[in-house]
């Protein structure tokens, strides 16, 4: 029986180190040290690490630029993290080893590794940061009073819709971490069940399909907080004029 | 808090996960992205440039050829040009020539008559006066026979003058 919770591998004095802890660590290395690996070797023609790398970062940039063209710069560097540190962490609980071998405690086994994102506290923290990134990002960019303007009116109308933001916003928090939570640990626990049954070759095309699932899910997250950035570092006006002319030139 | 509990949430474990995504995020951003997008900026860049240039030299490479055209245009012009000079000079120069050979010709016709005519006088005169001393002679000895010698001086005297008197 696969737990929600993380499991607790070893104590540093007083401070839980679980095995989702434990593949942060891993992750973290491997981004960081494949930055590093990449970055030291930059040309000005690409090889062909370089050039995926090149052409993702390049993507990603693009779109944000398309959604937010004032605020790319900004912006960018949370869609581009988010998606990596996600896909990485997804991916990782794909590799072989990675939730199956570990220790038994009470006669239950307890891995080193567990996927990362399949621990609520991180997806959690990640949708946090989304959020709170989001909110400093647009208090930054449409001031103060156009950000509380937002969810504060004398209009009761819009003091009620006001209020529902509010609500949204704490939802979009919830729904955030929950999907990517719901989605990596569903996935683990069919990988365990059909290993469980078949050890071989009927795990590969849930395998595959956990792969494809690691790279929406990533992909999602990313995008829904670039959405939410660019939507709220937009002032009300602006969006309206936006949308004026779209309908305009449609 | 037992749904909490179960889901495994330590408000310890959700900070840590927050700033370890804030450092991740931190790094990336200084270590992959800036450097990343500050490649593409400059490769951009460096493609503009070659683009702007080789449409430059295309530019200049037609400019270049119109200016060659030009050029060869000009010269063949000027070669055309030159060559209807000479012409003209060396028409005009074997007009001069064809004149003043023309003038030495005439030059040396007139010093040969000159010279004809001084010797064919020279002739005329040695002529005239083998004439005159074969006529003498002959007039002095059929005088002889026929005069007393006073009447010879006299003969002779006007066969003299009128031999004088004759014109060449």
């Amino acid at each position: 029986m696969v737990s929600f919770a993380s499991e607790k591998v070893f104590s540093l004095g007083s401070i839980p180190i679980t095995n989702t802890v434990l593949n942060t660590f891993v992750v973290d290395v491997a981004l960081i040290a494949g930055a590093l690996f990449l970055t030291k070797r930059l040309n000005q023609i690409p090889s062909l690490m370089q050039n995926a790398i090149e052409a993702l970062i390049e993507t990603f940039y693009n779109l944000t630029q398309t959604v937010a063209p004032n605020r790319a710069a900004k912006i960018f560097p949370y869609l581009a993290t988010f998606f990596l540190f996600i896909l990485i962490s997804n991916w990782s609980g794909l590799i072989p080893g990675v939730g199956s071998i570990g220790f038994f405690h009470n006669g239950q086994l307890i891995p080193i590794l567990r996927s990362t994102t399949s621990d609520l506290n991180t997806t959690l923290g990640l949708a946090l940061v989304s959020a709170v990134a989001t909110h400093l990002l647009s208090l930054r960019i449409i001031g103060i009073k156009e950000y509380f303007g937002r969810y504060f009116s004398l209009n009761p109308v819009n003091l009620y819709v006001g209020l529902l933001e509010i609500i949204s916003e704490i939802t979009k928090v919830i729904s955030l971490s929950f999907r990517l939570f719901g989605n990596i640990f569903a996935g683990e626990v069919v990988l365990i069940t059909i290993s469980g049954i078949f050890a071989f070759i009927f795990p590969v095309p849930f395998l595959l399909l956990e792969f494809i699932v690691g790279f929406v899910q990533a992909l999602v997250f990313a995008m829904l907080t670039m959405a939410f950035m660019a939507i709220l570092s937009t002032p009300h006006h602006q969006t309206a004029k936006e949308v004026n002319h779209k309908e305009y030139e449609s | 808090m037992e749904l909490i509990k179960n889901f495994g949430l330590d408000p310890f474990l959700l900070g840590a996960q927050v700033v370890n995504f804030l450092i991740i995020l931190y790094l990336l951003k200084r270590f992959l992205y800036k450097p990343i997008l500050d490649l593409l900026k400059n490769r951009e860049t460096v493609i503009k440039d070659g683009l702007q240039k080789a449409q430059e030299a295309v530019l200049l490479l037609e400019k270049t050829k119109e200016e060659e055209k030009r050029i060869i245009k000009n010269a063949q012009a000027e070669a055309k040009k030159l060559l209807e000079n000479a012409k003209i000079h060396s028409l005009s120069l074997t007009a001069k020539l064809e004149e003043s050979s023309k003038k030495q010709a005439e030059r040396i016709l007139l010093q040969a008559k000159a010279q004809i005519e001084q010797e064919t006088r020279s002739a005329e005169e040695r002529l005239m006066s083998n004439v005159s001393r074969v006529a003498m002679q002959f007039l002095q000895k059929s005088v002889s026979q026929l005069f007393d010698k006073k009447d010879q001086e006299e003969v002779m005297k006007k066969a003299i003058e009128q031999l004088k008197k004759t014109p060449n």
